[in-house]
């Protein structure tokens, strides 16, 4: 019988998650979302400006219309392997 | 710039053990993959050098990429982002350079002994217990320098990125014990069903609660810094770190669904996958609009422009494993190499990907030195970029033809001719990823210790 030791291996990953989940509400970890969202940008002295170029766009471009392809066609395998195995 | 800042800033010996660590393990395992590619396209190809065969240089590379390129690149990227945001120094870096030492002689460990015939045969679990226990102790030196970093803070609100990556770290460090059975040395197994179960959950954790939770936790610094963009809603990452970890930490059965597993597991692992649109999607609005109207700056730097890659990718792999968990799917997907796609999409096009990113980040900003050739590091992108997403394509292709192949019953002798063509194609593209992972060790080493560009 092994399914106790599942159970209970899963049971104390839940138990754990919530205790720490409980102290951090304790420590005030979930209080100030609005500072929090600046702690990355803050942790950097400031950095200059952004040099924008058009070789830039042209590559989130490309990027977009890869990731774009690529959807598509996965989308459009899946489709034709549930109609192929359900039809 | 405060002199703490300057002196956070200046010296991090450990980022940098790690940051070389990476780009070597990357070099070589891309190396170990073109053998392994190789032998898919001609089975007598070096035919009788037994330390390399296939069944050799398959674990190799698998485990050279996690755990020797993945894993320490975005480590690299934590050991710098996490004091600072902390705004602390690291507990220790003397333990940190330690630590990347013993880590590398761990990896080179694994692959001689791999090489040797020395494996414990069950997949991302490959390695022999003694390197076992001292990818353990690799793992518990990080915690306690990390952990000790996080109680010396002087920020008390612990920033998104922090959470992700103590919990990987933690996880790790329990479940690789857990996963890789290591109190059954002669082993590093259970019997029957019972192991297939166990090393699923270690195995599915290796993605979704290691490399997954240190990418995101980089993406979630670097985006807003190179974008100059504050994050669009830290409530909303914490919501997508606490369902990551109550989604994520139990989907391991989805590789057993053509298994006799008790079907309540199976149920559980196949309804989690398909929550996982949750933390993926909370993930990925927050960054997406973050970075909202930033394209151009995206593409103006070097980190973001891999780490958006990355996101991208993570969109990918996320919504095709949703998919890939339905049974109906997975009927014709599993056993194939749609699988491998699906694991280059991930552990490569989303989390590699992004410790590429995070090391190019974190680089000027521990030597103070520009990159030593953005060129380079511009021509690394692209190579991958097509490389990968030439991965994708193909092996999805290929899987395809096995899967449908195999459903219909045709014999294997028709499948292979048919699929050769492929393979060539797969190792073609290959040469693309392994020759731009030569290139950026070159301005990895370039930058570190060779560089002689003007101090920023
Ligand atoms: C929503 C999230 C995801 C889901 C639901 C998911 C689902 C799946 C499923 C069902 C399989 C098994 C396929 C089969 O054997 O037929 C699989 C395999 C795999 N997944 Fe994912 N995946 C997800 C995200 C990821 C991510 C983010 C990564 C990498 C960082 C990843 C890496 C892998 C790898 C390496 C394998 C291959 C395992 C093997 O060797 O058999 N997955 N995934
Ligand atoms: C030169 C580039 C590469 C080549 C030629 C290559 C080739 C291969 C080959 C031949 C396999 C075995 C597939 C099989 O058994 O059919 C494999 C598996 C794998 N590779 Fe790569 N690879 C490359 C780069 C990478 C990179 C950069 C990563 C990750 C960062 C990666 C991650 C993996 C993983 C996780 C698997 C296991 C897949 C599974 O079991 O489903 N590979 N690779």
């Amino acid at each position: 019988m092994y399914y106790p030791y599942f159970i209970a291996y899963m049971a104390s990953g839940f138990v754990i998650s919530l205790v720490i989940f409980f102290w951090a509400l304790n420590k005030g970890q979930f209080n100030n979302q609005q500072r929090a969202r600046f702690l990355a940008l803050e942790s950097h002295a400031a950095a200059g400006p952004i040099k924008l170029s058009r070789k830039g766009r042209l590559h989130a471009v490309i990027l977009l219309i890869m990731a774009s392809a690529g959807l598509v066609t996965s989308m459009i395998a899946v489709t034709l392997i549930v109609l192929n195995l359900v039809g | 710039m405060d002199r703490m800042e300057e002196s956070l800033q200046n010296n991090n010996p450990t980022a940098k053990a790690f940051t070389l660590t990476s780009a070597a393990w990357f070099a070589l395992a891309t190396s170990f993959g073109m053998i392994a590619a190789g032998y898919l396209i001609a089975p007598d190809f070096m035919a009788n050098i037994e330390f390399i065969h296939f069944g050799r240089a398959r674990p190799m590379h698998v485990n050279a990429v996690l755990f020797g390129f993945v894993t320490p690149g975005l480590l690299a990227a934590a050991f710098y982002f996490i004091p600072r945001l902390l705004r602390t120094e690291l507990y220790s870096h003397k333990l940190g350079v330690f630590n990347a030492i013993f880590w590398n002689i761990t990896v080179l460990s694994g692959m001689i002994g791999i090489s040797f015939g020395y494996t414990q045969g069950r997949e991302y679990a490959e390695l022999p217990w003694p390197v076992d226990i001292m990818v353990v102790i690799s793992f518990t030196l990080v915690v306690i320098n990390l952990l000790l970093t996080v109680r010396n803070r002087v920020e008390p609100i612990l920033y998104v990125s922090i959470w992700y990556g103590m919990a990987a770290v933690i996880l790790t460090a329990c479940t690789y014990c857990i996963g890789n059975v290591i109190w059954k040395p002669d082993t590093g197994a259970l019997v029957g069903i019972p192991d297939a179960i166990l090393l699923w959950f270690y195995g599915h954790n290796i993605f979704g609660l290691l490399l997954t939770p240190l990418a995101l936790a980089a993406a979630y610094y670097v985006l807003p810094i190179e974008t100059r963009s504050p994050l669009y809603s830290h409530t909303l990452s914490l919501i997508g770190f606490w369902s990551l970890i109550v989604v994520y930490t139990h989907i391991g059965t989805h590789h057993l669904l053509q298994v006799p597993v008790p079907t309540w597991l199976k149920t559980i692992s196949i309804v989690d996958s398909i929550a996982m649109v949750i933390p993926v999607m909370v993930v990925l609005i927050n960054l997406w609009l973050t970075v909202k109207g930033k394209l151009g700056a995206i593409h103006a730097s070097i980190p973001a422009k891999f780490i958006f890659t990355g996101t991208i990718f993570y969109f990918f792999v996320n919504i095709q494993g949703s998919m890939m968990a339905l049974p109906v799917v997975q009927r014709i997907t599993h056993f194939n190499n749609w699988v491998v796609g699906h694991a280059h999409i991930g552990v490569f096009g989303f989390a590699g990907v992004t410790a590429l990113g995070a090391l190019y980040f974190i680089l000027p900003r521990i030597t103070n030195k520009p990159l030593y050739s953005k060129f380079l590091a511009d021509l690394q992108y692209w190579l991958v970029l097509i490389g990968i997403t030439g991965f994708a394509i193909v092996l999805t292709i290929v899987g395809l033809i096995q899967g449908n192949a195999w459903y219909n019953g045709e014999t294997l002798y028709r499948t292979l001719p048919e699929i050769q063509p492929y393979y060539v194609l797969r190792a073609s593209l290959g040469a693309f990823i392994m020759i731009g992972a030569y290139l950026g060790l070159y301005n990895i080493i370039r930058t570190l210790y060779f560089n002689r560009g003007a101090s920023t």
